[in-house]
């Protein structure tokens, strides 16, 4: 019942779609001393996947909030790519994957 | 008495769910500050209205060894006596503060505190967001010695159930800052939002259950400041709503690391050290994370040359 006011009531906190500013302002919260070289935007702004020298950062939309992780540059440029999303293998414990539809992926020179 | 006579945590729930309907309604109406994502709030919600089958598994040894440790008491305080009423209220704050302390610097008791502090939402929901683990690690020992004192179980279980009741209000962000004398002696929304906060500066802050003053004792204070507002949730966050991932996460983490795990001492480093330790550093701690941030905003105020 409470739930269901919560989501009645609709007072979710604002989590606009990512752009490239967003994206990095995001990501320095979880990983404020990384230089991020480049950002590739999912095209709905719910995901957005950084490289920052040899590692790559991900940060996806959860609800109303962002999550971030971290896997290496390499694994991120070698994952699959299956009808225009990337199946990203994540670290921890929950999810194991995203599959984000990346504007731009994969980059020219890897 | 071995029994309480009543459970003050149950007497509270309607006033709980007023409340919330309360916050929810402010927020709502732009009076007060309050944000709610309805998957975390049920998260929360089945957090604490779930917890008590998990604690049915450890409850009977609980109440069993605090009954043994009772009989065997060095005094008889009066279930009636005022005050042993005062004393408790002191003394099993203190308790709880060393709880709630090794609740966040020893991984073991971490993973089943954990839950309480996933959620990137702080409002009175999170109060309920309750561990289901935390039996099985044995806290309750530490409430032990007051029964060995001479306080009766029942007395020892109103006052935890005081306590937990008197931190629901807390965990919300319509109340800004409470009066000054009440600030200084009172945990409050104020320094309870720095606990709950994953910026470096606020980790590892306010341990406090009723009173603010263990923390000032013991050097684990923390202001809140204007200047930088408390982001919520855990160093890594959670990326599901899952409540059974919310439950049992930081569980599993510890069996992968235990598995990798090649000596007695990397065993005892990821179950008994700080969250976040690993054999080679690699992995961040409060306080390597706080050590860092204090040497970047030390470069920041140095004038470059
Ligand atoms: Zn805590
Ligand atoms: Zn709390």
């Amino acid at each position: 019942m409470l739930g269901g006011l919560a989501a009645l009531a609709r007072i979710t906190r604002p989590a606009p779609p990512l752009d490239e500013a967003s994206a990095r302002t995001l990501l320095a919260d979880d990983y404020p001393e990384a230089q991020v070289d480049r950002v590739w935007l999912a095209a709905d702004g719910s995901a957005a996947l950084a490289r920052s020298g040899d590692r790559a950062l991900f940060l996806f939309r959860l609800g109303d909030a962002w999550v971030a992780r971290d896997l290496s540059w390499a694994q991120a440029v070698s994952a699959p790519v299956r009808q225009g999303r990337l199946w990203l293998p994540l670290p921890g414990v929950s999810p194991r994957l995203a599959r984000p539809a990346l504007a731009g992926w994969p980059p020219e020179t890897a | 008495m071995l029994e309480a006579p009543f459970d003050p945590v149950k007497l509270a729930v309607p006033f709980f769910i007023l409340a919330i309907v309360l916050e929810i309604a402010l927020g709502r109406l732009h009076v007060a500050k309050a944000e709610y994502e309805a998957r975390d709030t049920l998260a929360s919600l089945g957090m604490g209205l779930l917890r008590g089958i998990p604690l049915l598994l450890t409850a009977g040894i609980a109440f069993g060894a605090m009954v043994w440790v009772w009989e065997h008491r060095i005094f008889t305080i009066p279930f009636t006596a005022w005050w042993g009423w005062v004393a408790i209220f002191f003394l099993e704050d203190l308790v709880y503060y060393a709880f709630h302390r090794i609740s966040h610097e020893r991984r073991f008791w971490w993973a089943a505190h954990v839950n309480h502090h996933s959620s990137q939402h702080y409002n009175l929901s999170t109060a309920l967001r309750q561990t289901w683990t935390g039996g099985i690690t044995g806290t309750w020992a530490l409430w032990l010695p007051l029964a060995f004192l001479g306080f009766s179980p029942a007395q020892i279980a109103i006052q935890q159930g005081i306590s937990l009741v008197y931190q629901f209000w807390i965990h919300t962000e319509a109340v800004g800052r409470m009066p000054r004398w009440f600030e200084a002696v009172f945990n409050t929304p104020s320094h309870h939002r720095v606990h709950h906060a994953r910026n470096p500066r606020y980790l590892d802050r306010n341990y406090a259950g009723i009173l603010i003053i263990w923390d000032r004792m013991f050097g684990t204070f923390q202001a809140e400041l204007d200047e930088e507002k408390p982001r919520y949730g855990l160093i890594r966050n959670l990326g599901t709503f899952n409540i059974l991932t919310v439950a049992f996460h930081e569980w599993i983490a510890i069996a992968r690391d235990l598995a990798s795990a090649r000596s007695l001492r990397e065993v005892g480093g990821y179950l008994f050290g700080p969250p976040g330790w690993s054999p080679d550093g690699s992995r961040d701690t409060s306080e390597s994370l706080r050590a860092r941030w204090a040497a970047r905003q030390a470069a920041a105020s140095t004038p470059a040359e």
